[in-house]
Formats: C-alpha cells, structure tokens, sequence
C-alpha cells in the first residue's frame, strides 16, 4: 500500500471539532474531543481556525527523541505510532514535535499519535469543509500540503493582529 | 452513566454554597434537556416571587446526546421565571459552550440567590469556584470572553455570558456565547444581570460515555453525509438565509414593519443580502461537530466581525424597513455585543416606527429622535440606547407595553404582542396553523416548528405538499396555509417532536425540521449513545409528559384559554396586497381550531387546563394535586 497523508488546509475549517470527536469516539470508544488525536486550535472572534495534526515528518523529531524507540513508522501507512508497551510516558515526543501535534491523554498521560486510522481516516469523512483530506503521498501531494502549511502562519498572524478579509 | 455525565450542579449565590444531585432519577421520566429543565424549574421556583427575587431559579439543561459525536449535538436549553411574561422563560443556545459543560462533568446546572458583587462561575473538570467579576461589568460580551480567558490562562475555555445590557436589568437582555450564539429570548440575560453574574465559565477533560461506540460511529458518520447532502443544508452553508429573504417576503411570511402589511416590493425587488453575502461572509459556521452550517461569519472592515443567522436578516431588515445592510450588520452585532434580544429590540424599533409614522408620538417623546421608517439613525440610536437605559431606550428597556403605557393608550392598542413577547418575525394572518401554534405555544412564539414550514412549503409546489400532509396528517388542508382545518393534530405532532429534539440536546433544525423531519433518527441516535432501548413513542411520550407540566407551571403562574391569543390587528387588519390579499385571522375559526387542539390534548377547553385526568395518566399527579387542588 502507497504510504498516505493528511493535508490540512486551515482557511476552510469552520471549527467544529467534528475530527476530534469522532477521532476520539473512532479509537478510545468515548465522545472527548480532549482525547483527539487531532486539535482544532481556535480563534472564534476572528473566524480562524487551525486543525493540527501530525506532519509525518521525513526525520521525525518524535522518532529521534524517544529513548525507548517506542515511536516508529508504520510501513503500511506511513504514520508515526507510539507502540504502548515500550512507551514509559517521559512526554519527549510531546515536546519536540515542531507542530505540537503529539497528544496526550488529559487523564493518564498516555501519549496519542494520529495513526491514519490505517490508511481511512475517519476526521476526513466527516469534516464538513473538506479541510482535512487524505492523499497519497507523491510529489504534487507534498507541493500541496506544503503550500496550504504555508498558509498557517500567515492565519496565526492575521488572528492575532485582527485584520479583516479585503 | 452512558448519555449523561450523570450531575446536576446546584449553586446558591447568596450563601457563596455549591452542592450536586444525581442527574439519572429523572431521566425516565424527563430524558434531559429542556424536559429535565421544566421538571427542575417547576420543583425549585416559588410561585409568588418574581423574575428578579433571588430564588429565580437561572437553569443551563444539556441533554444526553450534547457533546457526543452526534451531528448538530452542541445546543443547551435554559430556562427561569421571565420578567417579560411572567411565566416560564425558554430559550436555546448553540455554540460551543454546552459539550464543555459536560466534560468538565455537569448535565445541568441550577443557579439561585443573588451574589452582592459581580461574579462570574468557573467550573473545570468538577471543581467550581464562585470568582470576582468587578472587572468585567461594563465590558461587552466579545471583551468578556477574552478577558476570562486570558484571566484563567486558557484561550479553550468556553463562557456564556451577559453584556451591559443584562447587568442593567433591561428586560429582553439575552446570553451570548462565541460571536452571535445567543439564548435570545425572555430575558435570561436580565435574570442573570439580577443576580450580579456575568458569565460562566467551563473547562473540561472528561469525555461523553456511549453504550454502542462502533455502531454509533457507523450510523453517525452516515448522518453527517446526509446532512452535508441535504438541498437545505448545501442552500444554508454556501448563502445563509440571504437567498431565502425575499422568497418569504413574496409569500406573504414574513411582516412588514410592525406587522403592518406584506409583500413590501422594495424588499421583494432590491433586497441586498447576498451582494452583502458575497462581499463581507468569511465563512459560514455550525456549532460544535455541526456539518451544516447555517451561520455566516461576516467580516466587515468598518463594522465588525461575528456571525449571525435567521432572524436578525428580517428583524434588521423588513420589520424596520430597512434596505441598507450595513446598518443590518451595525444593528446585529451592537444586539450581541450588548447582549440584547435582536427580535425583541427589532420590534421596539418597529413599533416606534409605526407610532411616529400614525402621529401617535413626536420627536419629543424620542429624545429629538426622528423615528422614521427605515432611517439609520433611529435603527442604531435605540438599540445603544436601550442597551445603556438612556432616555426613551430607559422606558423600551421595561418592554414594550410599559413603554407604549407612557405614550399614551392610542400607543398601547397598537402594542403587537403574545404572552409578553414580540411575536417571533412570521406573519399569521394567511397561515392559520402557524397562528395556531404562536397562540397556543408556550411563549408566543415556538417556531418554527414542523407543521408551520408545511404551510409555508405549500408555495413551492401545493399538490405535493398536500399529499405529504395527507400521509403525515391524515388531511390535506393541514398543508394548505389559508385553511383553518386539520390543523390541530400537526400541531400536536409538532410540539412533540420538536421537544424530543429539545430534551436530547441536539439541533431541531436538523431534526424534526429539515433534514430529519420527524423523532426516527434522534431516537435511533438516543438509544446508540445512552444503551437504552426505547421505542420512539416512549420519547414522544416524555415530550406530552413535558408539554403538560409546561403547562401546568404556566398554569400556576395564572395562564388560561384567554391568554392563547394573537394581536388584535391579526382579526382585524387584513392584508392589503400580495397572494394572500384580503386575508385575516376569523376569530371564531380560530377559536375553533383551539377547541380542536385543547381536545386533543386533553385539556378543558374553557379553562385551556389540563385535566387531572390527562396529568395523571402522564404520571404527574403530584403537580395536578398542587395546582388543580386536591
């Protein structure tokens, strides 16, 4: 199986949170956004709104912080997976992430990492926007998600200092 | 518990005392929501006090579904005593607010007694803390959001809260949460403002327990497809309301100026809102985990930015005679940015548009105001005025009838209103069974409801939605706006699947209006998160049990037949122009379709009171031995 991506494209979230929760009713059996592994971040009186989610990253910083090499790539998928039994919970992965979006359980701490629900991701079936999809990796697909990522920092800006739409 | 988060949060103000009570022994009885919430305000009110006595029970009520991954499961009920109509208050807010509530561990919460200063909740994760709001009071709702967040350290933290207009008591202030999410209605920001409370605040971690996970996220993920699908839900996500405006301008749905007439072709012709649309929408937003989005996120350079939906597109338009949609926008985000009601505070405009307009008064009653059809000035005046209870906006903010009382009785019989409130903005005269349903409806103004959109389809294609209301109804006049039969039963029909929706916590307009037009698919939803394995008449069945003992509180507060009435000017002005010119409210048909309807309900049709008989088949015995006497 070709490896597979999520590209965000921030400007079409409406804020829902439709991916987090039922990210977290897909995995952990129970509706809590808090326990997503993907996170809206939010700018409600402005009308921005940032979905998080892992890069997949060629050299993962998760992967090369982790002293117990719990953090690995799924060669089925390409997503980057926290193997449970090796994990000893020290948050490395949580802090190094250069896009935060390495999670963690609110309630025991276990660390939570987009898996691509192999291959069919279940926050891509129903955002209402289609600003999360899922393609295939290649190198158009790349030039994508790289340009929408572009487009992050320049909402985060606009968020912050207020400007309004031309 | 599955559903519910299984805690009712009861907090006094007074004694600074907070305590809890398990949610589940009212669950069989009252599901959640809405229906839990008459049950808790007809237990904790003191009949005899009210609307601003400290014992005003305030009540926030989530349902089961609130917060799950359920489409459209992001809506709160509150209710209290209104100090509009002085019966029970009810309104309904979406955004994002309710779902937190529920993770940080609370189903409902009820809040009396008065703080002596201003104070502001803070709930998280089950620990709850009555915290100083000195520093709040004077800021508008979008500032007071902020200015929690940044105080407690967390942009995610979700507040409900008043604006200056609640903290001085002005009777119609609403609750807004986010840009324009608003508990509109009967006042709950003045009751709130009464007991010095500015906001709640709520955090949580905790999650939303369900019974059958893989077969919900199965079902669920089908529901948000078909939502997305829906010719509603693509119409309401791409233009809003705005392409819909002029459409019911043309049916003669919706009032021209204070429900003076119809068919306003100015409206009709040169209506600007999806120019206003295509310039100034960012994007349209739902609420939480919501696929359709039928609000639109305006970002206007010189105004503001926020959302809005529905009423306000008539409100600031239509009923003030206005065609400028910047004022439109100015007028709306002023409403909840002050926290007032922009239905009620359109129609204040509107009536004293119509007063100036018929020389009932001059600019010297409106502070050297001119209050002109449609001008800008007025429009925007009143509201900052109403808002700061400066001048005549002093006298609006008691409500229309105290004010139009000052101006003199010829002002006081042109008052439009039912059961205290301006009529929500639909014209009755040529739709009988939505005149009905305003009538009889628990505060003047339930819609839209089910059987009333049936009317208003009728337009679109009258053979088919005949055949419809046959099949749902048993009649085809049900369908037909102008006939005053068949329609009590829909109404019955309606009043209780809009409640299923109400008691879950989940979006009536996307169930049981307009992509799941009746109680099967809530009901399906119901039983997938909460384990239960109810039939959909054992929902419905809670829904009459709700009905009634709504019923009842109002009952207790003095409501009989007489009070289930429409302005005067619905029997006696009929409609100049338009498709339905020459219609009017008949009175004795009108009549007549309320015999039907209290007979169907099993309520005695002189009093309009539910019998004993009905109360206790309904297992509310205790309420008809209170009220009905023993």
């Amino acid at each position: 199986m070709a490896f597979k991506t999520l590209i965000i494209d921030a400007e079409k979230c409406s804020g829902c949170r439709a991916c987090e929760t039922y990210c977290s009713l897909k995995h952990e059996q129970v509706c809590n956004p808090a326990k997503g592994r993907v996170h809206v971040v939010k700018w409600e009186q402005e009308g921005i709104f940032v979905p998080i989610n892992c890069m997949r990253c060629d050299a993962p910083a998760c992967e090369l912080t982790c002293p117990k090499q719990a953090t690995f790539r799924n060669y089925a998928t390409g997503a980057m997976e926290v193997d449970p039994y090796r994990c000893i919970g020290c948050l490395s992965c949580v802090f190094a992430c250069p896009f935060g979006a390495t999670f963690v359980d609110p309630k025991n701490g276990r660390v939570l990492k987009c898996d691509l629900c192999d291959g069919d991701p279940t926050c891509v079936k129903v955002c209402p926007t289609g600003a999360i999809t899922c393609e295939e990796v290649s190198r158009d697909t790349y030039l994508k998600l790289i340009e929408k990522a572009e487009r992050i920092p320049q909402l985060v800006k606009q968020a912050l200092g207020g400007r309004v739409k031309k | 518990m599955n559903g519910w988060v299984g805690s009712i949060l009861k907090i006094d103000l007074t004694a600074g005392k907070i305590t809890t009570e398990p949610t589940e022994p009212y669950v069989e009885d009252y599901i959640g929501g809405r229906g839990l919430g008459v049950r808790l305000i007809y237990d904790h009110y003191v009949p005899g006090t009210n609307a601003f006595d400290p014992s005003n029970p305030l009540i926030f009520n989530t349902g089961p579904l609130t917060g799950s991954a359920v489409p459209g499961s992001g809506r709160v009920d509150v209710t209290a005593l209104s100090p509009m109509s002085n019966l029970r208050a009810k309104s309904n807010f979406g955004g994002y607010w309710g779902p937190e509530l529920k993770y940080a561990g609370y189903d409902h919460i009820v809040i009396q007694g008065k703080s002596e200063k201003p104070c502001y909740l803070w709930i998280k994760d089950g620990q709850v803390e009555i915290r100083d709001a000195e520093k709040l009071w004077g800021m508008d709702t979008f500032e007071t959001q902020k200015a929690i967040q940044n105080e407690l350290g967390d942009p995610e933290i979700k507040v409900v809260c008043i604006g200056p207009a609640g903290e001085r008591l002005v009777q119609f202030a609403c609750l807004i949460t986010e840009t324009g999410d608003a508990a509109g209605r009967t006042g709950m920001g003045a009751v709130m403002g009464g007991k010095n409370l500015k906001a709640i605040a709520v955090r949580g971690s905790g999650g939303v327990n369900v019974a059958r996970p893989e077969e919900l996220l199965e079902v669920s993920i089908k529901v948000n497809r078909e939502i997305r699908e829906n010719p509603a839900y693509l119409e309401l996500a791409n233009w809003g309301v705005s392409r819909s405006i002029p459409m019911m301008y043309e049916h003669s749905f919706f009032p021209v100026g204070y429900f003076e007439d119809v068919c306003w072709e100015d409206i009709i012709k040169n209506y600007q809102g999806i120019e206003f649309m295509e310039k100034y929408q960012l994007k349209s937003l739902g609420c939480f985990n919501c696929p359709g989005r039928c609000m639109s996120f305006f970002s206007h350079a010189d105004i503001g930015k926020g959302v809005t939906s529905c009423e306000p597109f008539s409100g600031f338009t239509g009923a003030v005679w206005n065609l400028d949609m910047d004022v439109f926008w100015e007028a709306t985000l002023l409403c909840n940015r002050m926290g007032i009601d922009g239905t009620e505070t359109s129609a204040c405009i509107g009536l004293l548009m119509e007063l100036y307009h018929d020389n009932i008064i001059t600019p010297g009653d409106t502070d050297d105001i001119i209050m002109d059809r449609g001008s800008k000035e007025a429009i925007l005046t009143t509201i900052r005025k109403i808002a700061g209870r400066e001048g005549y906006g002093d006298l609006l903010a008691r409500g229309q009838m105290a004010a139009a009382e000052k101006f003199g009785p010829e002002a006081v019989e042109k008052v439009d209103q039912i059961k205290g409130l301006a009529p929500h903005a639909y014209e009755y005269r040529a739709y009988k069974g939505t005149g009905l349903i305003a009538a009889v409806g628990h505060r003047g103004d339930p819609l839209p409801l089910r059987s009333s959109l049936l009317e208003f389809d009728w337009n679109m294609s009258a053979e088919w939605f005949q055949q419809v209301a046959r099949e749902k109804y048993g009649s085809e006049d049900a369908a037909i706006p102008t006939s005053y039969k068949g329609k009590a039963l829909p109404a019955f029909i309606s009043e209780h699947m809009e409640r299923v929706a109400d008691n879950l916590g989940i979006c009536k307009w996307i169930y049981t209006l307009f992509v799941y037009e009746d109680a099967e698919m809530p009901t399906r939803l119901f039983n997938l998160v909460t384990g239960k394995d109810w039939e959909i008449d054992k929902l419905l069945k809670v829904s009459e049990r709700v009905r009634n003992l709504e019923r009842m509180f109002d009952v207790r507060q003095g409501l009989r037949r007489a009070d289930d009435t429409l302005p005067k000017k619905f029997f006696e002005q009929a409609l100049s122009k338009g498709k339905f010119k020459g219609e009017v409210m008949d009175k004795e048909k009108f009549e007549q379709m309320k015999d039907e309807y209290y007979d169907l309900r099993g309520w005695d049709k002189v009093s309009g009171i539910p019998t004993r008989e009905k109360l206790e088949e309904l297992g509310l015995g205790d309420v008809a031995d209170e009220v009905l006497g023993l």
